[in-house]
């Protein structure tokens, strides 16, 4: 074999195992099962990770001199506790209102990943994986898949559903 | 005079709110802050009752994966709430009985003690999870026949799913199992399906909520339904055209019928496997990639963990409550897939409540009615006031007292729980120290926010 013919060979199949690499999809497929969380769409290129999507209001500068949505709203609440008379909140709630903390934030600081293992928690509850082998569906019409995508490993059906594929979703879920 | 009892179940999307003694049904609020782009307003809780333009509308959820994280925007919501708009309850002069989820973290429930007792100062209140309150319920009664002892509790609904197996009125906790799908990630995934094939719906999530509430189902025999709609993709029995709404003028779309008035300029989006494929997800996670077993397996997993002898109780009582229990079809598939799974001896029989999204308010209620609720279950203001949120950690039977009561004296737990960062005794704490605190945290926050 010519060594042009050979080193070609040896590119191709480095390209191959390299855009299968099973972490690249998991990756891929975590990215896309936390947009599927999101409260509102945001363009993927504006998307920082694990940013929030409402962070336009309040002014997050500020720090303790910023406001509450309830600091700029009259409600009018029976009785005398500090939500009905506007007073002043004790330190305790200011701080909850005014630094808000994602999950994962919350759940890291929660320390139960120090618990024993044998007490049940949130890490622990998850659901068991599944038994079952997965099923191939088509990534574009939602038909059971035949073929995978040798760039990007989705799945599709059939000639007409490829050349779909090719042209919208492959490049852009790859990573 | 008689203390008013507040009832809030408070879910991802939605509050079920009332009170006792006259709000039987309760007042189902959206627990977000909205703001609509066409109205160039901002809408808080109850208040989207006013709300006139529904496109591209901003959501702000106070829950996010199904834990409170967002405390502006939640108490912003119970304001509206508490106020004369919706309850007008003089917060002072009351008890309160409020969901929160399961396994919610010790952090976030320290929170709920704090915005009780300190902002709303009430009397006195309970916090449980939805599932344990629906054994004081009618879900699983039968009339003539005892209460079952062993009830199997399946909570799917806006932000994940819950199985939840508990036995005299106390949760199994060691058998609780979760799965990573709710309504919010359905709606998600059909807004994304739908956005691809047809028509760009990703800033619609009011619409596209809409869409899956009146034309997904759960398909009994998903490979043959694929084929009905692989064969013929234009008329099928089971595609569903669905008139979007001209928001310029009226707010809700509808299924077109054969009589429907359907002018040119409206425009249509066909709903084909979708209608199947997207609550599928809920029996399949792992066709989107979730490394979890669907519904029924994790049913079948968690029965698995209790007591041998018992395990035929939970079979034959398991009841359904949640939003995302409506979808039609959900009984039957899951009746037919658990019962391949059930061992040969036991019966399996599904209880589905008049309304799974109200079920767990009902049955807040009932407990609620109990005269004994305030001396039995709730933590009042003063015990807070005393021993802050170690008062509601040693009442509110959750998580983590199920193991610690039985297992290891309070004295130990403590000090590990000391070691969060936020933990802090409510009653003052000696100035330094609380100072020093505050001028800490000043100084992270811009850290903080970059992070964010």
């Amino acid at each position: 074999m010519p060594p042009k013919r050979r080193e070609q060979l040896a590119r191709k199949a480095a390209v191959g195992s390299q855009v299968l690499d099973p972490e690249i999809i998991a990756k891929r497929t975590k990215r896309h099962l936390d947009e599927l969380e999101r409260s509102n769409y945001s363009e993927p290129t504006t998307l920082v990770s694990g940013q929030d999507e409402d962070d336009e209001e309040g002014g997050y500068s500020k720090g303790r001199a910023r406001q509450t949505i309830s600091d700029k709203r009259k409600v009018t609440i029976p009785g005398k506790s500090p939500a009905a008379r506007s007073r002043k909140s004790t330190m305790n709630v200011r701080t909850a209102l005014l630094y808000r903390k994602n999950f994962a934030a919350l759940l890291d600081e929660s320390n139960i990943a120090t618990l024993p293992a044998d007490e049940p928690t949130y890490l622990t509850a998850g659901a068991p994986p599944p038994t079952y082998p997965a099923r191939l569906l088509c990534t574009v019409c939602g038909y059971f898949g035949s073929y995978k995508c040798r760039r990007c490993a989705m799945a599709y059906c059939n000639l007409n559903c490829e050349s779909v594929h090719n042209e919208t979703r492959c490049e852009r879920r790859v990573l | 005079m008689k203390r008013n009892i507040v009832v809030l179940d408070n879910g991802g999307s939605t509050i079920k709110a009332g009170l006792v003694n006259s709000d039987r049904e309760p007042r189902i609020i959206p627990n977000a802050v909205i703001r609509s782009k066409g109205d160039k307003a901002t809408y808080i809780g109850h208040e989207f009752a006013l709300c006139k333009d529904y496109a591209s509308l901003h959501y702000r959820l106070p829950i996010e994966k199904g834990y409170v994280v967002d405390w502006d925007a939640e108490k912003a919501v119970w304001d509206g709430i508490f106020s004369d708009q919706v309850l007008n309850v003089d917060t002072t002069e009351s008890s309160l009985l409020i969901t929160e989820p399961y396994f919610n973290l010790p952090n976030i429930q320290d929170v709920y003690d704090q915005l009780i007792f300190e902002e709303y100062e009430y009397h006195s209140y309970f916090r449980c999870t939805a599932a344990s309150l629906v054994p004081s319920g009618t879900l699983f009664s039968h009339p003539g026949l005892p209460p079952p002892e062993c009830v199997m509790v399946v909570d799917c609904g806006f932000s994940f799913t819950h199985v939840v197996p508990i036995m005299n009125g106390e949760v199994i906790w060691s058998a609780v199992k979760r799965l990573d799908v709710g309504g919010k990630l359905l709606t998600n995934h059909l807004k994304e399906l739908v956005s691809f094939r047809q028509w760009n719906m990703m800033d619609e999530t009011y619409i596209m909520t809409h869409i899956k509430e009146s034309c997904c189902f759960i398909s009994s025999d998903y490979k043959q339904d694929l084929e009905i709609c692989h064969a013929n993709p234009k008329h099928n029995s089971i595609i569903r055209q669905y008139v979007l709404p001209d928001l310029t003028k009226s707010n809700h779309g509808f299924i077109r019928q054969a009589d429907s008035i359907v002018k040119e300029s409206d425009q249509i989006l066909v709903m084909n496997n979708e209608s199947f494929t997207v609550p599928e997800v809920i029996f399949r996670p792992d066709d989107i990639g979730i490394q979890q077993a669907g519904l029924a397996e994790t049913i079948a997993h968690s029965i698995s963990l209790l007591p041998d002898d018992l395990q035929g109780m939970f079979w034959s009582n398991i009841g359904l409550i949640g939003g995302s229990t409506k979808f039609p079809g959900f009984r039957r598939r899951l009746l037919t897939e658990l019962q391949s799974l059930v061992p040969m001896e036991w019966d399996i029989s599904i209880c589905e409540a008049d309304d799974p999204v109200t079920e767990a308010y009902k049955s807040a209620y009932q407990l609620a009615s109990r005269p004994d609720f305030a001396t039995r279950y709730c933590v009042t203001r003063e015990e807070y006031a005393e021993s802050g949120s170690s008062a509601s950690r040693r009442k509110f039977r959750d998580w983590s007292s199920a193991e610690s009561a039985e297992k290891k004296n309070p004295q130990t737990k403590e000090p590990l729980k000391q070691k969060g960062k936020l933990r802090e005794d409510d009653r003052p704490p000696p100035a330094s120290s609380k100072l020093s605190r505050s001028r800490s945290r000043a100084g992270t926050a811009s850290a903080s926010t970059r992070r964010r």
